[in-house]
């Protein structure tokens, strides 16, 4: 019997002899998705997810990491509920999460349209935005801690030069964080460049000789045609720099340490206290847990709403 | 069809495979020790490095050379900084050194532990002179009674100062009756704000540098940390906020104090003769460059009483089995005896840990060396109270050192970080270990 | 068709490549600015690596009286820095490959393909990418050890194979192309597999070489990891070497910097290498 089915997604017809195109194509699909993900699945089951688990089972307890711990129910969480460094840790991760975010995607994606072009020198300049993203944490902070020097860093005496007063930046409680966002900024804009690079590459040279066409200027054409089939990128992007931002640590590990007086203590840096100098090792799982959730809803929030921008894609 | 690509694929997958397993089995030793007719292989983890790591290696070569029945692997840690976590990551995994250099603050974490090997018996025995050691150096390797370690470093604070800097402003150099007025004043007179000059620097960046040395002046005023029994905190007295009173006085008050960051910078300023004064230690003396002309003298004291704190570091002993723990006892008690940490601290500049090094031939070739030192071995004599060795403690430092964090930038008064520290202090204490 | 180009091949070029003779691109006022910005610590890194320790322990910095090159070979010879370069190498090229392979196998599958179960999949790896490492850092010490892994370069590899952030970022790009392409060669019964490696993987060039960078980056500049799965000297890799020039106390930063300095460059090496894959011809990327 010959039955002729239109596949799905409206290509046109072919003539051809094929019975129960889509029934076939449901199980070789599932078998196929199957078989491709499956090395996958099974790594990062067993060295992603095991731990993942193991450490949740860890938060009920009351553990120093080495010896047997004992069972201690919900008694961590509710420790949580009322502890006030932590609440004034989840304050910071917050705000700072606020700022960075935006400011790196916006700035990454500024800094890509103008790095996809073809000037000369245009090598020398992608290296150079790439080069931060290299630069060891340790070598990034030493810098910034001199610049940033409230007594002789150059950033002041630069201020001191146009007539604004010395800034506190690390040594001043209201400034400290800010001085943390301005440095992972520095540091993570590049990641968000070749991320940015690459997806423009993939914008379609007809859709912006079209747009030329019909008389649209070079800025609107940005933001109206590129920009948008962006979406995919900026969601990867926007996710993956919030995730990050949340878990911030290494930089206030070499920096700040938390300070001055609890100003740049976010979740993580409290969590590694209370891990590895205070050896509470089921409280701090209990603080990754809620920072876990946290990240989970977040993360599903995004998701949801960047699939609505782009489900004219998928 | 599409054989072609399923065939690059598959090649593709297997090659990947192929090197992994070749870099799994490849290279790739075990250091944990073997027993193999009648030699005993143990390991040594250490954080030295530089000049300290190639005294340590060459000595433990002499070592191999001369000892064919016990040889020891030296393996580098990672930096101390990472000791402890590398220490219990390595509990947890079964697979430890045999002797491990760890810092004394981590001696509350790993005291009682059953992956410890228990010393107090073994220090006991009348050879190894136990009592050779200084009294705070032997409290920071006991806790609940029972000695878990072997001094390997001992450091204290003193005052360094830039000579030059003194000349130029006219001031006397410190003296050994210095008080706490006389070293406001020296520092508010070599204080010099248009060329950006400051009289001290102190180390505020909130975390144990920012609290040890307030605990120095706390020990001076005949203030204590904890009640004696160990349970409540003793600090927000009329000692502790002396203490605290002075450093607000030279920080916001005088403004003569540099707030370093936690970042080293005040050994860099010090040496571009920004910075008159230094409490610091023996470690510092060697980044100090050739041309800047200092010198050293005893912390100056509250009513007479210059006691100074000391961060000393042991070596620690671990348990894998009985015939190694015999080798590594027998390996320590030469690297820490009198002469063979002598030669080590001629080579490196570090202090003497025992008494009777100072009593050694080779101790005037030393003092020749590092002239520098002779002011610390003198202060080894004025610490006489060591850090507790209490698993809350690493708490009790955080509040005081965030507290007085706040002092120094002018954000808090004394009294009232007085009062939140002791709060703090006291819940972490009420929790529990 | 004489149109202005607007965002892509700019006024320097037209549709046909040929360079036009112009004056310096105006872009050059920002580009150079944020350039010297983005290229502030590799100089003072340099000038650091080239001092003496006394010039290098001063505040504010100074310019060195005279170069010392000799840093940087005291760090070959004085260090086992190139076995170091070696081990890391080893560790680094094996993962990105098996990273390229698994993650864009699985990335197109999320993206492309139905299956049951493939959203809790994806929900599930991106979960393990929501947990801070130094709390699943002693379980996963647990599971390597199980598999006897523990001071093999295999501790450091096995464990990276695939990551849950190659994953992810493979998808979306994935996610981002056109879907007509795919099911134009399907109806014409190409397998999945057929598919993926004919048409969609040429077109992959600037998202695989992002990944390939990316996870070179992400294991060369590891510290934590290798600190606790390795112990014997002769298996370390770079961060960890690079550690044993940084004291408790002291710290050779003119050493440190020059070992720093040369440890980068094969990163550099590569995006350098790489990132002309990130511009192809715009003739080549349109969809006819």
């Amino acid at each position: 019997m010959t039955t002729v089915t239109a596949p799905p997604g409206g290509a046109p017809l072919q003539p051809r002899t094929r019975p129960s195109l889509l029934r076939r194509v449901w199980w070789s699909d599932s078998l196929a998705g199957w078989a491709f993900i499956s090395p996958t699945v099974l790594l990062i089951g067993l060295f992603g997810l095991v731990p993942v688990v193991w450490a949740f089972v860890l938060s009920f307890q009351h553990n120093d990491l080495i010896s047997p711990g004992s069972w201690v129910g919900l008694q961590n969480y509710r420790k949580l509920l009322n502890d006030p460094q932590f609440t004034n840790s989840v304050r910071n991760t917050i705000v700072y999460t606020l700022i960075f975010v935006p400011v790196c995607v916006i700035g990454a994606l500024l800094v890509a349209a103008a790095l996809n072009r073809r000037i000369r020198g245009m090598a020398f300049y992608r290296v150079a935005v790439f080069i931060p993203v290299v630069t060891s944490t340790v070598a990034t902070a030493t810098m910034f801690g001199w610049l940033l020097d409230p007594d002789y860093g150059l950033v002041n005496v630069a201020l001191n030069k146009v007539g604004i007063a010395s800034q506190g930046f690390f040594r001043d409680p209201h400034e400290a964080l800010l001085s943390i966002v301005l440095m992972t900024v520095w540091g993570w804009l590049g990641f968000g460049v070749i991320i940015y690079m690459a997806a423009l590459q993939s914008v379609s040279a007809d859709l912006l000789e079209a747009a030329a066409m019909d008389g649209c200027t070079r800025w609107r054409a940005f933001w109206r045609v590129e920009v948008p089939l962006l979406a995919p990128a900026t969601l990867f992007l926007v996710i993956w720099l919030t995730i990050n931002a949340l878990q911030l640590f290494d930089e206030i590990f070499v920096t700040t340490k938390g300070g001055p007086v609890g100003s740049t203590t976010v979740v993580v840096y409290y969590l590694y206290m209370q891990a590895f100098q205070y050896f509470n090792g089921g409280y701090a799982s209990a603080i990754a847990y809620v920072l876990f959730l946290a990240i989970l809803v977040v993360t599903a929030i995004q998701l949801a709403v960047g699939r609505r921008f782009s489900h004219g894609q998928r | 069809m599409a054989s072609r690509p399923r065939f690059v694929a598959a090649l593709a997958v297997g090659v990947v495979a192929a090197l992994s397993l070749a870099a799994c089995t490849g290279s790739g030793s075990t250091p944990a020790a073997t027993q193999s007719g009648g030699v005993v292989n143990i390991t040594l983890s250490h954080g030295y490095t530089d000049v300290e790591a190639k005294a340590v290696t060459a000595q433990v070569a002499s070592w191999n050379a001369t000892h064919p029945d016990i040889q020891v692997k030296l393996v580098f840690n990672g930096g101390n900084d990472g000791a402890l976590q590398k220490t219990l990551a390595g509990m947890a995994a079964g697979s430890m050194p045999d002797i491990a250099y760890e810092y004394g603050s981590s001696m509350a974490a790993l005291a009682g532990r059953p992956q410890v090997v228990d010393l107090t018996a073994k220090v006991s025995d009348p050879s190894f002179k136990w009592d050779d050691f200084y009294s705070f150096e032997r409290d920071a390797a006991t806790s609940n009674g029972k000695v878990y370690g072997v001094p390997a470093l001992v450091d204290n604070l003193a005052l360094v100062y830039n000579k030059k800097l003194f000349d130029a402003a006219g001031v006397s150099y410190p003296t050994n009756s210095w008080t706490w007025d006389d070293f406001r004043a020296a520092a508010k007179k070599l204080t010099n704000a248009s060329v950006k000059q400051y009289g001290w620097a102190y180390v505020a960046d909130g975390s144990e540098d920012t609290t040890w040395r307030w605990l120095a002046m706390l020990w001076q005023e005949g203030g204590s940390l904890l009640s004696s029994d160990g349970t409540k905190s003793a600090f927000n007295s009329p000692a502790g906020l002396k203490a605290t009173q002075l450093l607000h006085d030279m920080a916001v008050t005088d403004k003569s104090v540099y707030l370093d960051q936690g970042n080293g910078n005040y050994l860099n300023l010090f040496n571009s003769g920004k910075i008159a004064m230094l409490w610091t230690g023996p470690w510092d003396l060697s980044s100090i460059n050739s041309d800047v002309n200092y010198g050293t003298q005893i912390l100056p004291a509250a009513a007479g009483v210059h006691s100074s704190i000391a961060g000393p570091d042991n070596w620690m002993v671990f348990n894998n089995g009985t015939a190694r723990e015999r080798a590594a006892w027998t390996f320590l008690t030469w690297l820490t005896s009198a002469q063979t940490h002598g030669t080590f601290t001629l080579a490196t500049g570090d202090l003497p840990t025992r008494a009777s090094e100072t009593k050694l031939d080779t101790y005037t070739s030393y003092l020749a060396k590092y002239p520098g030192d002779a002011v610390f071995v003198l202060n080894l004599s004025n610490v006489t109270t060591a850090r507790p060795n209490t698993k809350t403690y690493p708490q009790i430092s955080q509040a005081i050192g965030s507290q007085m964090q706040g002092v120094l930038i002018g954000q808090t008064s004394p009294q009232d970080a007085l009062n939140s520290a002791a709060q703090q202090a006291d819940s972490a204490l009420a929790a529990g270990p | 068709m004489s149109a202005a180009p607007l965002v892509g091949p700019l006024p320097e070029e037209d549709f046909a490549g040929r360079r036009a003779r112009r004056w310096p691109s105006p872009w050059h006022f920002l580009l150079m600015p944020l350039s010297l910005l983005m290229l502030t610590p590799l100089v003072w890194m340099l000038i650091t690596a080239v001092s003496t320790p006394d010039e290098a322990r001063q505040f504010p910095p100074a310019l060195p009286k005279s170069i010392q090159w000799s840093n940087f070979a005291d760090v070959w010879t004085g260090s086992p820095f190139g076995h170091w370069l070696i081990n890391t190498a080893i560790v680094s090229t094996v993962v990105v490959m098996s990273n390229l392979v698994l993650c864009s196998l699985a990335g197109y599958a999320f993206a492309r393909v139905r299956f049951r179960g493939s959203g809790l999949a994806f929900m599930l790896l991106l979960t393990t990418l929501m947990v801070p490492f130094q709390v699943v850092l002693i379980p996963t010490l647990l599971i390597v050890k199980s598999f006897g892994l523990i001071d093999h370069l295999g501790a450091l590899i096995v464990p990276n194979l695939v990551t849950a952030f190659g994953v992810f970022m493979m998808r979306q790009f994935f996610v981002a192309l056109p879907p007509d392409l795919e099911e134009a060669a399907r109806i014409d019964g190409a397998s999945r597999l057929g598919v993926f490696l004919k048409i969609l993987v040429p077109l992959m060039g600037p998202p695989l070489a992002t990944l390939a960078i990316l996870t070179f980056l992400s294991i060369w500049n590891d510290f934590l990891w290798p600190l606790v799965a390795i112990q014997s000297p002769e298996n370390m890799t770079m961060q960890l070497g690079l550690s044993t020039f940084q004291g408790a106390h002291q710290t050779d930063w003119t050493l440190l910097m020059a070992a720093t300095l040369m440890s980068q460059l094969p990163v550099i090496v590569l995006f350098l290498a790489g990132q002309r894959v990130f511009v192809r011809s715009i003739a080549s990327s349109g969809i006819k």
